[in-house]
């Protein structure tokens, strides 16, 4: 039992953490391809623009290096790192008293470090070792939550909203490489095939799967149906199941809009799938359900959990 | 007047900061140092650690003690033009010290002023004896905006009207403590009290230790108890939740802190549903019934179906619940009027009245303005007196004549002419000083204490308190809205405790 406002809170928290994490991630890995002189280097810049917006919004005529710039401090880019750790850590405020100490210094701190006037003069002396240290700072606020808070109901809120970015966030990563945008052309280059694993963190995980023969067949194969890789669609797509099934065990039965029905469909569908159909009719049908069911997932939490109507909750 | 300001000069080596002849106390109470220039004898300890540190090393100190309250997010926030900048509330390192003999007539002292205030809430909201009996002016009474008229009558638990207060006492230059205000509505500072406790133990470990310091730790879970308390006992596990403005309220840090630190939900206005006179709260499975609500939310906010028309911040219907005694409401609505700025005076009266007793804690001697002899008093010793308006609070509307210019003290004389109902004066007290650090010096500053007392089934004084200061050289105003900063408080075990650097 909480709050509905407090696990409305904590679900945008891991939304907002997951995003941040995402774009920082995909900058850094952006700009280093940058200082390669080829055409992969410009298709890494224009895979990472595109995962999260328009490509040619963003670059309309600047350098790599000034398009990164905007995306970690831009606070009028809704989508910044800035701007994500800004809500984040205002919705974490607001629900103070729901998080435990030690979660609520790291996020704190990284925020306070993020909005420091010395920030930018710190990420123009080195942009890789900045994005790197915000990185490293998200995974200890995840690992703060996971050691300190009680794995009950806010923690499982929290968790629901990182990996349904998470699963959102990789879709769209897989939708500019494989799907539709992609316009059926393979992933042909190495370095943006590189590219693309490390922005999904995947490189080392994979090439332990797989060895370093680098296929586009495999690579989405691995992002998108491994069981035990954490970036993967289908471990997020699990992850969403199992939290929503435990957050629903309390909800009153009548109310159900089945987000947890929905999850575990979207699981099956996942873990079930066959990969040959993907090299049949392409990942694009298959990226574009994750995508709407994802939003679904997200429909049904608000009308289970959050903004029920009151009328059917009052006492007999 | 050519003693040495400091007993064992001597024995300190030079370069060190403190204590030095530049520490010069004026004519106030000192907090550390008598009037002959030697240290109080609960002070010597820390006197004798403070000696021993370097400019450099008590710096650093500040600077580790502001960066935890930054990390914790102890911070107020700003309202600036374009953008909301949060601010540390300012706090100095140095706690102050109050001895266990002077701390007993202090909890004694407040234990009776709000006994006497929870029965005079309970006579006027009910039979009004003390109105028949010409004791405290009906008018002054009835007439104030802070009366509740829908009050009348109801059934309080345990006729405690106050359960949380925070009085203001201010010392002297007699070294009197005396009460400026009770604060009876929504008192805030507890959660500094209990941050500065936390900082300066780190800050001064060993001196901490050896002083024998009790503990504060304890008020949250004695908040929850008296709040429970407070329940029908027909509940036998009674919901408690903390009712915020929200996160845009300055003392918002504050309740969030209370809040998970008695393990209750921290709800807003709408959290919260009314239906058939039961208070629910929205949660993840459904409503909740809510039996106690600790209020930080004013009187005027809390239901906008009773009070104010306009307030989104409570819950439509909460205040018919309450009537109906179907929820608790922390402290009673109406509660304000004994700590209205007019009724104040007559304080020390209306604890003779009920409880037979001379009040162990004084008043600040005021002067009435609704009385034409005291107006013209008033009038006449402007650039002496301190003028407040009734119904204001946190240092707003008032006029310091001493540091005011002639012009505004015409100013204000008109509006006092105009409205004397309005105003209360008192004497300029100098409140005592303590040493402070400001700027790498150690400097005295003005300071008032703000002990906190729980009243449900039983009344708790918490030992030890808020001690606020006057971060301006020369300022009585100590409101943190106002520039003022926060030190932590030791209130002693015993006063033979060995002192130890």
């Amino acid at each position: 039992m909480m709050l509905a406002r407090v696990a409305d809170s904590l679900y945008w928290i891991g939304r907002y953490i997951e995003r941040a994490e995402h774009i920082s991630r995909l900058s850094n890995v952006m700009l280093t391809a940058s200082l390669e002189q080829s055409e992969a280097a410009a298709e890494a810049a224009h895979m990472a623009l595109a995962a999260v917006g328009d490509p040619d919004e963003h670059l309309a005529g600047r350098t790599p290096f000034e398009a990164v710039r905007a995306m970690v401090f831009d606070r009028d880019d809704l989508g910044s790192v800035v701007s994500s750790l800004a809500r984040g850590r205002e919705n974490a405020r607001q629900v103070r008293d729901q998080i435990t100490t030690e979660t609520w210094e790291r996020l704190n701190m990284l925020y306070l470090r993020i909005i420091d006037p010395q920030a930018e003069a710190e990420f123009d002396r080195g942009q890789s070792a900045f994005l790197h240290d915000v990185v490293a700072d998200l995974h200890l606020f995840k690992g703060a939550a996971d050691a300190t808070m009680s794995h009950g109901e806010g923690w499982r809120f929290l968790l629901l909203g990182v990996y349904l970015e998470r699963a959102q966030l990789i879709g769209r990563l897989l939708d500019v490489c494989f799907g539709e945008a992609a316009g059926g052309k393979p992933l042909q280059d190495h370095l943006a095939q590189m590219s693309l694993l490390r922005m999904a963190c995947a490189l080392e995980p994979y090439l332990r799967a797989y060895t370093a023969d680098l296929q586009p067949r495999f690579i989405l194969e691995f992002l998108l149906f491994d069981e035990d890789f954490p970036h993967s669609v289908r471990f997020a797509a699990a992850q969403i199941e199992t939290h929503l099934l435990r957050l629903g065990r309390h909800a009153e039965a009548a109310a159900h809009a089945g987000p947890e029905r929905l999850a575990g469909r979207l699981n099956a569908r996942l873990a079930f799938a066959d990969p040959k159909e993907l090299t049949a009719s392409g990942a694009g049908p298959l990226l574009r359900t994750v995508s709407d069911e994802c939003a679904r997932i997200h429909q049904g939490v608000y009308e289970t959990f959050v903004a029920y109507p009151l009328e059917q909750r009052l006492p007999a | 007047m050519n003693k040495p300001k400091i007993q064992d000069a001597d024995a300190v080596p030079a370069p060190q900061l403190f204590p030095a002849a530049a520490y010069a106390p004026g004519r106030a109470y000192d907090e550390m140092f008598a009037a002959d220039g030697g240290v109080r004898p609960h002070y010597a300890a820390l006197h004798d650690r403070m000696a021993t540190l370097t400019s450099a090393e008590l710096a650093e100190r500040q600077r580790m003690l502001e960066q935890l309250f930054l990390l914790q997010g102890i911070t107020f926030t700003v309202y600036g033009a374009d953008a909301a900048t949060e601010r540390i509330i300012p706090t100095d390192l140095f706690p102050r010290i109050i001895p266990a003999k002077e701390w007993a007539q202090i909890e004694a002292g407040l234990t009776q002023r709000l006994t006497a205030l929870n029965l005079f809430l309970a006579d006027v909201y009910g039979d009004q004896k003390i109105l028949m009996d010409g004791v405290v002016p009906r008018e002054l009474v009835l007439g104030a905006p802070s009366y509740r008229r829908e009050m009348r009558g109801l059934f309080v638990p345990h006729k405690a009207y106050v359960n949380v207060c925070g009085s203001d006492l201010i010392r002297g230059e007699d070294g009197r403590f005396a009460v400026l205000e009770d604060n009876l509505r929504v008192p805030s500072g507890v959660s500094y009290m209990l941050a500065n406790r936390d900082a300066s133990k780190r800050t001064f470990p060993a001196t901490f230790k050896a002083a024998g310091v009790r503990p504060v730790e304890r008020y949250p879970d004695l908040l929850l108890a008296t709040l429970k308390s407070l329940a029908a006992d027909w509940r036998p596990s009674p919901q408690v939740v903390v009712l915020t403005p929200g996160v845009y309220n300055s003392a918002y840090y504050e309740h969030a802190y209370l809040a998970r630190l008695m393990g209750a939900p921290l709800v807003e206005g709408r959290d919260l549903v009314v239906h058939d006179n039961m208070v629910y709260m929205r949660t993840t499975t459904g409503l909740r019934r809510v039996d106690v609500i600790y209020r930080r939310v004013d009187d005027d906010f809390i239901d906008p179906l009773t009070f104010r028309r306009d307030s989104g911040l409570g819950a439509a219907g909460l205040f018919n619940a309450y009537r109906a005694g179907n929820v608790v409401i922390a402290n009673a609505p109406g509660a304000g009027v004994a700590d209205d700025k007019a009724v104040y005076a007559y304080v020390p009266d209306i604890i003779r009245y009920y409880l037979a007793e001379e009040p162990i804690l004084p008043n600040v001697e005021t002067y009435l303005c609704r009385e034409p002899a005291q107006l013209d008093h008033v009038l006449a010793n402007l650039d002496k007196l301190v003028v407040k308006a009734v119904g204001e609070s946190g240092g707003y509307g008032m006029l310091i004549g001493v540091h005011a210019s002639a012009a505004e003290r015409e100013a204000f004389a008109e509006r006092l002419r105009a409205a004397p109902d309005n105003y209360i004066a008192q004497p300029t007290v100098q409140l005592s000083t303590a040493p402070c650090l400001t700027g790498g010096r150690i400097e005295p500053r003005h300071v008032d204490l703000r002990p906190f007392i729980l009243c449900g089934e039983h009344t708790v004084v918490t030992p030890g308190a808020l001690t606020r200061v006057a971060l301006r050289r020369g300022s009585l105003v100590v409101n943190s809205s106002q520039g003022g900063g926060s030190k932590d408080t030791w209130v002693l075990h015993d006063d033979g405790g060995e002192p130890q650097p």
